[in-house]
């Protein structure tokens, strides 16, 4: 019995010897602030958070010339699902730029506003994206190793696009069960694509996003995998990822994980070896030019975060600030829906001009920064903060994106506005001159309701889709505008309408409920029910499954006098628009009475009759501004003593003397 | 010779500051009508809600946006940009960027432009004489020069209108986007760009200082050809490189330190009644400086060139009487 003892401690001695070298090989960590349990960062989570059944071991190498990747990843994939399937899918959505007609950039076309100039639209032959899968094998548990390479073929689900090659599958000799494995193993090879959506290289920065073959998602009712749309980006299963990523040497690397080692290799590249836990996705970035900076984030009712910022070197002097918007969403959502649950964050400082900026991965994200950043507005903090806010509502809370993008653009919009409200001191309008290079702070606020919430996207494609339409299908001019912009001002109208304490409640126990797996609408909606206490049916009906808009109105206020000083009035409350909400109409009277009516709000119009010694001063329907997505708020109002004319005098001045600045400045030509 | 071009410039433009302030008034004039328009668009819209007590008292930005995604024609530029400084801001940057307002206001900006095309016969006259020419010796030569200096105007046109529509997008659309397509940094795409706004600027000042002298040179020596005008304007700059130059930087500076005043001292969000009125004032006297700044231009230059006459006050035209004819003005009816 002594003889085994003795062998495992001398193996487990080698071990630690082993490791213990290898550690060695890392530069020196960043010094990094500490006050308490810092030093946790590394400690192995106990146990599973996920289900980790899309796990990927890959190596991949940059050759930053050809603007090319090879890789090769073994991926254990494990059916959760009850359906049996006889073929795999994967996603492989840098080919959404190797031809004109993909989906993607046929839908990116339709997204233009202006019509595009051709040289604009035009990709160079260096500029395309491709991967290129040269070898799949895949191998069922206790079975052999089958070459599927030649039975790869491409699907088009959801239009059919013979020219779109962004899913691939192949059929597998034996079908896989319910809790049946595979190990597949597969070689590609990637032509990284020009600063595209979201991903790609300019100069000498290159962001990778879906990049790698990734499996789709298996569900009760079969596969779920979506061609590379314009609006919409991920659905994913978890696992765990251990990605060796191999670049120059000088270059800095951030990627999803933790780093576990680097190697400089004798070819004068470097190789970096992450390591991630529980995540449904790997994203990267590499560059010469990164600076780089850490911070920690500490705080005593959450566990410690690392903040590691890759920042460009002209936007030196904003670490403070990238560094707070970031800590501000691991604070504000740590408290009110539950902890971040990685020991560590990425934040990337992108490029300009790639189009990678405002980018969300598991642990890592992309900023959007510019050089000149008054303070007192809210960039680059607004976009930080919010890509911060993914990790909760996308990275953990896994809803499938291309179907019901809302759930997390729209939550997470919603949560960032009310970060941003909770953070921020100034919050002001700028206006961007000369090219939008020159900003120029006005002393305009920006209210959470209104701008924080977007609803100047949505107004006036309010009606452009119901949310109940799968976000792929959305028409790609107005998705972002459903997407983010109407859930937030439903979401603020749920706020609302429940008091905080339950919305934070309600978001709490959903994000507790369902972190890790990926809920439905249904899902939510029975949250909501469930800790509200109420049953929000019907408004679920209203926001989510029709395209309906809400506009109430006071339509008309009329008073007549009375014998003994007495007022006879009638108030009109008018609902314009299809959707329906329950408001309160709120009569004032001259003498400070005040008469306030529940309103279903679902006839048409209301009346009511008052016949009260003092004279009406005013009408307000729903005067706490509960129903944001009422798309006309001015004419929520009437009062006996307007101030139309005295402010349409204001401000039509200023007009003036701006039309006739741009006169005499035109005086140039003449 | 400059520096005594640019004070007599002031001179000339300070003699005749009742003209400065009757060509404000024009602007004033013809921008009154549309902003009555535009006060009854924000009237109408904001009736009689309550939200107009916050539009009056200060800015709504909420309301505002929700103005904005209702308006149209000329109440779709009834936006923040209007706002103190960030106005002159927008108004130069228009012209850099090439950025065009709606059409709506083409139509005024063009009806200005051919009214101030008529009235600086009469400007440059006045500056060139150096003497009170009253209203009718003003309106006489405005009439006398329209058609001459319109042909100038419409020569004019089609030059900026060529660098407008081809110079300008090959410029930013193409060259600078070429330049800056694989570029990751902001900060140069920036002086890239800044760099072509130079070359732009300098295009487009040169053409202004080649037109300021045509008209100049046809009003002093009251000649008839545009073409022959424009001639003789690029021998004069030709000739007289350094001197035209120069005058030109210190008329500029003054805009530039005027446009710095007015970036501090510029009102920006305010409420009813007087200070309503005080912005409204400090924004006329600036304008009243920007027009004034604008004619020292016209007259420190016909300065200029009158210097290098041999005879400092020449006008080739005697100076209009009143009345025209006597015999004429003896017929009863």
């Amino acid at each position: 019995m002594r003889r085994p003892v003795l062998l495992s401690i001398v193996i487990g001695a080698v071990l630690i010897a082993a490791v213990d070298l290898a550690v060695g090989q890392q530069p020196a960590p960043a010094a990094v602030p500490s006050r308490g349990g810092v030093q946790t960062f590394d400690q192995p989570l106990p146990e599973a958070l996920s289900p980790r059944n899309a796990s990927y071991d890959i190596t991949v190498r940059l050759d930053p010339v050809r603007k090319e990747i090879k890789g090769r990843e073994t991926i254990r994939w494990r059916n959760i699902s009850a359906a049996t399937s006889n073929e795999l899918q994967f996603h492989l959505y840098w080919n959404a730029w190797r031809n004109d007609d993909s989906t993607w950039l046929r839908e990116s076309r339709l997204r233009a506003q202006a019509p595009a100039r051709p040289r604009d639209v035009v990709r160079r032959p260096e500029e395309t994206g491709a991967s290129d899968v040269t070898s799949i094998k895949v191998t069922p548990a206790g079975g052999v190793a089958a070459d599927l390479t030649a039975a790869i073929r491409y699907l088009a689900p959801d239009d059919g696009n013979g020219a779109d090659r962004t899913v691939m599958a192949v059929t597998l000799p034996d079908t896989v069960g319910p809790a049946a494995t595979v190990q597949i193993e597969i070689e590609w090879t990637g032509r990284i694509p020009f600063a595209a959506a979201r991903t790609g290289w300019i100069g000498d920065y290159f962001f990778f996003g879906q990049w790698f073959p990734k499996i789709g998602v298996l569900e009760d009712g079969g596969w779920n995998t979506h061609q590379f749309h314009n609006a919409t980006e991920f659905y994913a299963d978890f696992g765990v990822y251990n990605v060796q990523m191999t670049v120059p040497g000088g270059y800095t690397l951030g990627a999803t994980g933790r780093e576990m080692r680097r190697v400089d290799n004798a070819d004068g590249t470097t190789t970096h070896s992450y390591h991630a836990d529980d995540v449904a996705d790997f994203g990267w970035t590499t560059s010469p030019s990164f600076v780089e900076e850490r911070r920690a984030f500490n705080h005593p009712k959450l566990p410690s975060v690392e903040m590691r910022l890759l920042l460009r070197p002209e936007h030196r002097g904003q670490e403070t600030r990238q560094f707070a918007a970031a800590a501000a969403a691991l604070e504000y959502y740590g408290q009110w829906f539950g902890a971040y649950p990685y020991g560590n964050i990425t934040i990337v400082d992108p490029a300009d001009q790639s189009n990678s900026d405002g980018m969300e991965y598991p642990m890592i994200f992309t900023g959007r920064a510019n050089w000149l950043s008054p303070a007192s507005v809210a960039t680059p903090d607004l976009t930080i903060t919010h890509e911060t806010g993914h990790q909760w509502w996308y990275g953990v809370v896994a809803t499938n994106e291309f179907e019901n993008g809302w759930m997390d653009e729209g939550f997470n919009t919603w949560a960032t506005a009310r970060v941003i409200e909770e953070t921020r001191r100034s919050n002001l309008m700028a206006v961007r001159t000369f090219g939008g290079f020159i900003p120029y702070a006005l002393n305009v606020p920006l209210s959470r309701e209104v701008d924080g919430n977007r609803m100047p996207a949505y107004r006036p494609d309010a009606k452009s889709d119901a949310q109940t339409t799968p976000t792929f299908r959305y028409w790609p001019r107005s998705a972002n505008a459903i997407t983010y912009a109407k859930t937030a001002l439903w979401m603020h109208t749920l706020e609302r309408h429940l008091g905080w304490p339950t919305m934070q409640k309600v978001m709490a126990t959903y994000f507790d409920r369902w972190k890790f797996r990926h809920p439905r609408p249904q899902d939510f909606f029975q949250v909501v029910n469930e800790v509200s206490g109420q049953d929000l049916t019907s408004f679920f009906d209203q926001v989510v499954r029709t395209s309906n808009t809400f506009d109430y109105a006071v339509q008309e206020l009329k008073q007549e006098p009375l014998s003994q000083g007495r007022t006879r009035a009638v108030v009109v409350a008018q609902r314009l628009g299809e959707a329906t909400f329950p408001v309160d109409v709120v009569t004032t009277f001259a003498d400070g009475q005040q008469a306030t009516e529940h309103w279903d709000g679902k006839d048409r119009r209301v009346i009511y009759a008052y016949e009260r010694p003092a004279r009406v001063t005013r009408v307000e329907i729903d005067p706490g501004q509960v129903l944001l997505l009422d798309i006309n708020r001015t004419n929520n109002s009437r009062t006996t003593q307007p101030r139309a004319a005295e402010a349409a005098r204001k401000w039509s001045l200023a007009w003036m003397v701006w039309l006739q600045e741009l006169m005499i400045t035109s005086g140039i030509f003449g | 010779m400059v520096v005594a071009s640019w004070i007599g410039g002031w001179r000339r433009v300070t003699q005749a500051s009742l003209m400065a302030l009757g060509l404000h008034g024009l602007t004033f004039l013809l921008a009154l009508p549309f902003a009555m328009l535009v006060r009854d668009q924000i009237a109408e819209q904001l009736g009689s809600s309550l939200a107009a007590g916050a539009v009056a008292d200060g800015v709504n930005n909420d309301w505002w946006r929700e103005f904005t995604a209702q308006a149209t024609g000329l109440g779709a530029t009834f936006t923040p940009s209007i706002i103190g400084f960030a106005s002159t801001l927008d108004a130069v940057s228009r012209v850099l960027d090439a950025r065009y307002p709606p059409t709506a206001l083409m139509w005024l900006l063009g009806g200005y432009l051919a009214l101030w095309t008529f009235l600086s016969g009469g400007v440059l006259d006045r500056f060139a004489r150096q003497r009170p020419t009253r209203a009718h010796g003003f309106f006489s030569a405005s009439g006398r020069l329209f058609f001459r200096l319109a042909r100038l105007t419409a020569l004019g046109g089609l030059i900026y209108w060529f660098l407008f529509a081809y110079v300008h997008p090959w410029l930013f659309l193409d060259l600078w986007r070429d330049l800056t397509r694989g570029l990751g940094i902001e900060r140069t795409a920036f002086f890239w760009r800044l760099l072509f706004y130079v070359i732009f600027g300098v295009v487009l000042l040169k053409l202004n200082l080649v037109f300021d002298y045509a008209r100049i040179r046809l009003v002093v020596e009251d000649r008839r050809s545009a073409l022959g005008a424009l001639r003789a304007s690029l021998r004069f700059l030709w000739h007289h490189p350094l001197d035209v130059t120069a005058l030109y930087a210190i008329d500029g500076a003054g805009f530039v330190m005027l446009l710095a005043l007015w970036s501090v001292a510029a009102p920006g969000v305010y409420g009813t009644g007087l200070a309503m009125w005080l912005a409204f004032a400090a924004g006329q006297l600036y304008l009243l400086a920007r027009l004034a700044i604008k004619l020292h231009f016209l007259a420190s230059q016909t300065a200029l060139f009158q210097a290098h006459l041999a005879h400092a006050s020449y006008t080739a035209v005697p100076a209009p009487a009143w009345p025209e004819s006597p015999a004429a003005e003896l017929i009863p009816r």
